[in-house]
Formats: structure tokens, C-alpha cells, sequence
């Protein structure tokens, strides 16, 4: 199944949105205007903002420390993001939280620094969900690196066992963080992991949206229609380091020569074009929107203010001081 | 109207009032609709097994369950069921429980309390008596409780299950195994964190216990009263946030300062407390702070070696005695 037009398009735009942060992001370390460490989904796009694409604004999301993606996909602003990453006092979490982003508007409830520490609170997200009776999904995205985490596989035990309405899905973009996926599994898939509790997976290619999306749509349905877990493993590839200090010497050239064939991005534009939804020069026209939006997003961040002395104290605890 | 009950119905009662009152509340653990020592038994049969939910063996996943269900509008009640276990979920309770408030930026606090055991005296062996309270003091974020009394173990937790933080709530075996009995109104009160309790008023040296050691301070006391040595046992009650009023109040009064825990000596909750007294109140003591608890050394399997393990009184009254 194709995405509708008007879909896709706002697909595509999210995807160009993402891939622009990114870059600036990786710019302004090396002019040394930010501090944070960029960890690049470059070539992931069709991934996290497809996977994303069919959840509704009150669905919880857990995303990855790659995740402007994601985070894009499920209704973050540019502005909150570079806020956030900029260490804003303004930011959503007022600085605090950086690359960890968390965003209650958008039912993002945060990033554990220790990969898949995570895996566990979907599961009590979910579990609320259903004791609470609310129609609401929580989707799970991971990188396959994170899968060997001890709170993964207890994670699938208690979904399964409880039936949550909880997705699970893995960004199998070839790497753990600085070697490549086949030091640190025995399988090419992860997602067979699932079927030893009982959840139902798919494999799918993470490079081409319509699948992405269509796959997280069905994964999404069939838990908010009270069938319990699922699990969904995209293949891509991670075309930029781990972080940007990596200096990513393990990657093969050929790799990137043969997934760079397929860059996500360039697959959706052809699309567009095919079905005739943008001319070339509107395309032009909407890139240079997205950079403008971006970058305005950029500067607008940069004049907000910076935390104070009050407020390293501030947050501890819930009110008073405690000593 | 006060009645007697045991340590193990107050907390019983506590959580049974507070589900109760709030329908958020739940209680998640390994084996907690049967009670493993008894403080959930029976509460399947009121809540549920919706409210009362067992999990699989899996600490840290299951205290990231707890955390997941607070941040999507739950108050749970997770119990882990030996402090020694609590050591497999350090990373859900020290990185994430306890920070995740500040690193959201307060969008997302984590109304979680975990209740865990604590103590030797057993015969368990290494990895079922610790007492690990202090290993938890470095962490921002957190309350430590830790109740000697029916009346405390039910107002602490109530004040736990209500907290908007997470609170780690340490249950003594002793305690709940003794049949501990003491006055419990029946009516619903809480007790706030941070508040003191002094056991047993006196003059002559401040003795500040943790949980059992309490009991332990108060036969002390008595003991010492004998040979004309006056010392007023305070109960920390909660050992963050630490009632500093209060133990300076009572060294105004006294000069000396012995603390008393069985967790172990080194990094342990007196060596906190030691260096408060040292650097803020060091004018008001007339004699070295001293600090009763375990000796860094793992718990033996031994009843002989257990036994020459555990702080109790006779330690309490000979330290006592050093600073006088």
C-alpha cells in the first residue's frame, strides 16, 4: 500500500526537516557552537519518521539517542529541539535534559542514558495504558545494539504475558555503536527474538516509506485493537559515524557506496516526482523553505535565555528543598 | 482510637487504605499476591490481581516497569524483596528514578515507591541480609525511609504512596518477622519526611539509630542508665531527607554524638552524618564522633561469624562509653 499524496509529502518534508538538523547540528560542533554530541541517523529517515508517521499525538513514544528522527516524526519542533540541545533554559527540559530529550506536548517521556533501560518503562507506559483503559499505543524504538540490554528480554516477557498495547521496534542499522552488527550477533535478525514469547514480527526494508510506514501502521493497529506486542525490524544503514567524534575508520567504503544507492530521501523525491505531487522546482522551493525554517528555528534558540544558578537546584525534588 | 498491631499490618493497612483512596495506586513485585513476607498477603483479595500484579525475576526491568507506569499516570508500590536484590536495579532506580524529574525539566516526576527489606540475623547468608541504605545517598532525587515502629512503617508509607518523589522504603526482617507490636490510631494520619523522633530524652550523649538499631540504642540506654550515663536515642526516621534540626538540637544539649546503623562502616549513613557534625556543629562537640556499624566484611553464612557481625547493643554501650 502507497501512502496518499498528501501523506507522503508531509513525510518527505519531515525527513528533509531531519536530515537538515542534523547537518547544522554537525556543522556547529565543528564551529564549536554547541556542545552536545551529535549521534547521526543519516540514512535512517525512512525509518524514524515513518515508524512514527502512524501514531496519534496522545501515543507515547520512547525514541533513541539518534533521535531527531523520531522526535521529528512524532510532532517535536525544530525549535524545542535546538532549545534542548542548546542547553535553553526554555528548552522542554529547560537544559536539563539535552540529548535526552523529553517532551510532554508531544507524550515523549524521555531518554535513558544507559541503552535499553528504556525497553522496561514502555512496558509500564503500556501496562498503564491498559489498566487505565486509554486508546493509546506506546511505541518502542531501538537500536539492534541496544537489544542485548538485560531489559530487553524480560521487556518482551511481561508485554506478551500482559498483552500491552505496545510496539517494539528496531532500527537494525548495521551497527552497534563502533562495530558492526555482526560482532555482537549470532543472527542477521533480531526480531525472531520475539516469536519465543508468543509476539508476532515483521522484517522489513527500512530505506523505502511507503513500506516503513505501512509496516508501523499495521504493527500500530494491531495493538491499539487490543492484540498485544509487536515487533517490527527495519534494515538500514547508519551512514554517519556513532557520534561525531567517531572517526568511523571500521565502516567499508563499499557499504557506504551500496546503501548510499538507496538514500531514503532520494527514494521518497523520486517518488514525489513519479506521481507528479512536486516539480522539480517546487521541490527546490520546499528545501529551501525547510533550511530556512531550520535555521530561523536556530537562531530564535540561541537568543533564548541560558540557565542560571537556581536553576541547577531546581527539579530535584518535587517542592521543597531536601537535604 | 489507637490498637496495637504488628509492623507487618501496619504496612498491610497502609497500602490497603491508600489503593483505597486513590485508584492509581497499585502494588507490583515478584510473588506479592502471595506476600513473601507477608506485607501484600491478602490485598489480591480486595484489589485484584489487576491491582496486584506479580511480575517475572527481573529487578531492573520490573523497576523500570514502575517507573513507565508513573510517568503515564500511576502511583506504584514496587517491591523488591531483599535490599540485596535492589542491587540489580541500580541503574533504573540511581539513573532514571531518581533524576529523571530534573533531567525532564520537571515534566516528568516519578511518583514510584519501592519497598525493600533489609537486615541480617537470618542465617541467609551473603546475598539475602544486607542492609544497603547508604549505597543510595549519593543519588539526587531520592527519599530514604526506613520505620522502627508499626506507627512509623504505616505513617511513612502513606507519606511514600502520596509523594510526588520516588521514595526507597527500607522494611527491617526483623521487624516484620518479630511480631513487632505497637500503637496504630485508626484513623488516617501520615507522617511527613524529615522529621526526628526522639525515643528516649537524656543529657549526657546523643545516640542517633536507623530502624532496628533503635531497639538496639533503647536497650543500650538502658544499660548505660545503670551506670549513670544519661543518652538521649534519636530516630532518624528518614535518613534523606536528614532531620538536621533535630540532631543539632539534641548536641547543644549532649556534645557527643554516636550513630548507630547496621548497614556497614565504610561510606555508611553515620560517616554522613559524622562529617555534618565535624564541619557544622564542630564547636558544640566535647569528644570524637563515633560510629557503631557493621565491619567491612561480607555477612557469613555462620551463625558464630553472623552473630560477630551484627552491631547490637553491647557495641552501642561500649561506644558510648569511648566518647564519655
Amino acid at each position: 500500500m502507497s501512502l496518499d499524496n498528501e501523506k507522503l509529502l508531509e513525510i518527505y518534508r519531515k525527513m528533509l526537516l531531519v536530515r537538515t538538523i542534523e547537518n547544522t547540528h554537525s556543522r556547529l560542533l565543528k564551529e564549536g557552537k554547541i556542545h552536545v554530541n551529535a549521534h547521526l541517523g543519516t540514512g535512517q529517515e525512512a525509518v524514524s519518521v515513518g515508524v512514527t508517521g502512524p501514531l496519534r499525538k496522545d501515543d507515547i513514544l520512547f525514541g533513541t539517542h539518534r533521535g531527531v528522527g523520531e522526535y521529528i516524526g512524532k510532532g517535536m519542533s525544530p525549535k524545542d529541539i535546538w532549545l534542548e540541545y542548546l542547553g535553553k533554559k526554555t528548552g522542554p527540559c529547560k537544559g536539563k535534559g539535552t540529548q535526552h530529550l523529553a517532551d510532554r506536548k508531544n507524550n515523549i517521556p524521555g531518554l535513558a542514558a544507559c541503552l535499553g533501560s528504556d525497553f522496561s518503562m514502555a512496558v509500564g507506559t503500556s501496562l498503564a495504558a491498559k489498566m487505565r483503559h486509554l486508546d493509546q499505543v506506546t511505541l518502542f524504538f531501538v537500536g539492534e545494539g541496544a537489544c542485548n540490554e538485560g531489559d530487553a528480554n524480560p521487556s518482551m516477557c511481561m508485554a506478551a504475558l500482559w498483552n500491552l498495547p505496545l510496539v517494539f521496534a528496531v532500527c537494525t542499522n548495521q551497527f552497534c555503536e563502533m562495530s558492526y552488527m555482526r560482532e555482537h550477533f549470532p543472527t542477521e535478525d533480531v526480531a525472531p527474538r520475539a516469536a519465543g514469547y508468543g509476539i508476532p514480527y515483521e522484517i522489513v526494508d527500512g530505506q523505502d516509506i511507503d513500506t516503513t510506514y505501512e509496516a508501523a501502521r499495521r504493527a500500530v493497529e494491531h495493538a491499539r485493537s487490543e492484540k498485544g506486542p509487536y515487533m517490527l525490524e527495519y534494515k538500514t544503514f547508519r551512514m554517519a559515524p556513532h557520534h561525531s567524534g567517531d572517526t568511523a575508520r571500521y565502516v567499508r567504503q563499499e557499504d557506504l557506496d551500496e546503501w548510499g544507492k538507496r538514500d531514503p530521501i532520494d527514494l521518497c523525491q523520486q517518488k514525489i516526482f513519479d506521481r507528479k505531487i512536486l516539480s522539480p522546482e517546487e521541490d527546490q522551493k520546499l528545501r529551501d523553505a525547510v533550511r530556512t525554517e531550520v535555521s530561523q528555528a536556530l537562531t530564535e534558540a540561541f537568543a533564548a535565555p541560558d540557565p542560571k544558578l537556581e536553576d541547577l537546584f531546581e527539579d530535584v525534588y518535587a517542592q521543597r528543598e531536601v537535604g | 482510637m489507637a490498637r496495637k498491631i504488628t509492623y507487618l499490618k501496619a504496612l498491610n493497612e497502609a497500602m490497603a487504605e491508600e489503593m483505597r483512596r486513590d485508584s492509581t495506586v497499585f502494588v507490583l513485585g515478584e510473588d506479592v499476591r502471595m506476600g513473601v513476607f507477608g506485607q501484600t498477603t491478602g490485598l489480591v483479595g480486595e484489589f485484584g490481581e489487576g491491582r496486584i500484579l506479580n511480575t517475572p525475576i527481573a529487578e531492573n526491568a520490573i523497576a523500570g516497569v514502575a517507573i513507565g507506569a508513573a510517568m503515564n499516570g500511576l502511583r506504584p508500590i514496587l517491591e523488591l524483596m531483599f535490599c540485596d536484590f535492589v542491587m540489580l536495579a541500580m541503574d533504573q532506580i540511581c539513573n532514571n528514578l531518581a533524576q529523571w524529574r530534573y533531567i525532564t525539566g520537571n515534566q516528568y516526576g516519578l511518583p514510584v515507591t519501592i519497598r525493600t527489606t533489609v537486615g541480617a540475623g537470618f542465617r541467609s547468608g551473603y546475598g539475602h541480609s544486607q542492609c544497603l541504605e547508604s549505597q543510595l545517598i549519593q543519588v539526587p532525587g531520592l527519599i530514604l525511609a526506613e520505620p522502627s515502629t508499626p506507627y512509623d512503617a504505616k505513617g511513612l508509607l502513606k507519606s511514600a504512596i502520596r509523594s510526588e518523589d520516588p521514595v526507597v522504603f527500607f522494611e527491617h526482617k526483623k521487624l516484620l518477622l518479630g511480631r513487632v507490636e505497637g500503637d496504630v490510631p485508626e484513623e488516617d494520619y501520615t507522617i511527613p519526611f524529615g522529621e526526628a523522633v526522639i525515643r528516649k530524652k537524656g543529657k549526657d550523649a546523643t545516640v542517633l539509630a536507623i530502624g532496628i538499631m533503635v531497639h538496639e540504642a533503647l536497650n543500650a540506654a538502658q544499660e548505660l542508665a545503670h551506670e549513670g550515663i544519661d543518652i538521649e536515642v534519636i530516630d532518624l526516621r528518614t535518613i534523606v531527607p536528614l532531620d538536621k534540626d533535630t540532631i543539632f538540637e539534641s548536641l547543644e544539649k549532649t556534645g557527643r554524638l554516636i550513630t548507630v546503623e547496621e548497614s556497614r562502616m565504610r561510606g555508611g549513613v553515620g560517616a554522613e552524618i559524622a562529617a555534618l557534625a565535624c564541619g557544622d556543629y564542630f564547636s558544640l562537640l566535647k569528644a570524637p564522633v563515633k560510629r557503631v556499624a557493621a565491619p567491612m566484611v561480607p555477612i557469613a553464612g555462620s551463625a558464630v561469624l553472623e552473630d560477630l557481625y551484627l552491631p547490637n547493643k553491647d557495641t552501642i554501650v561500649r561506644a558510648v562509653k569511648r566518647t564519655m
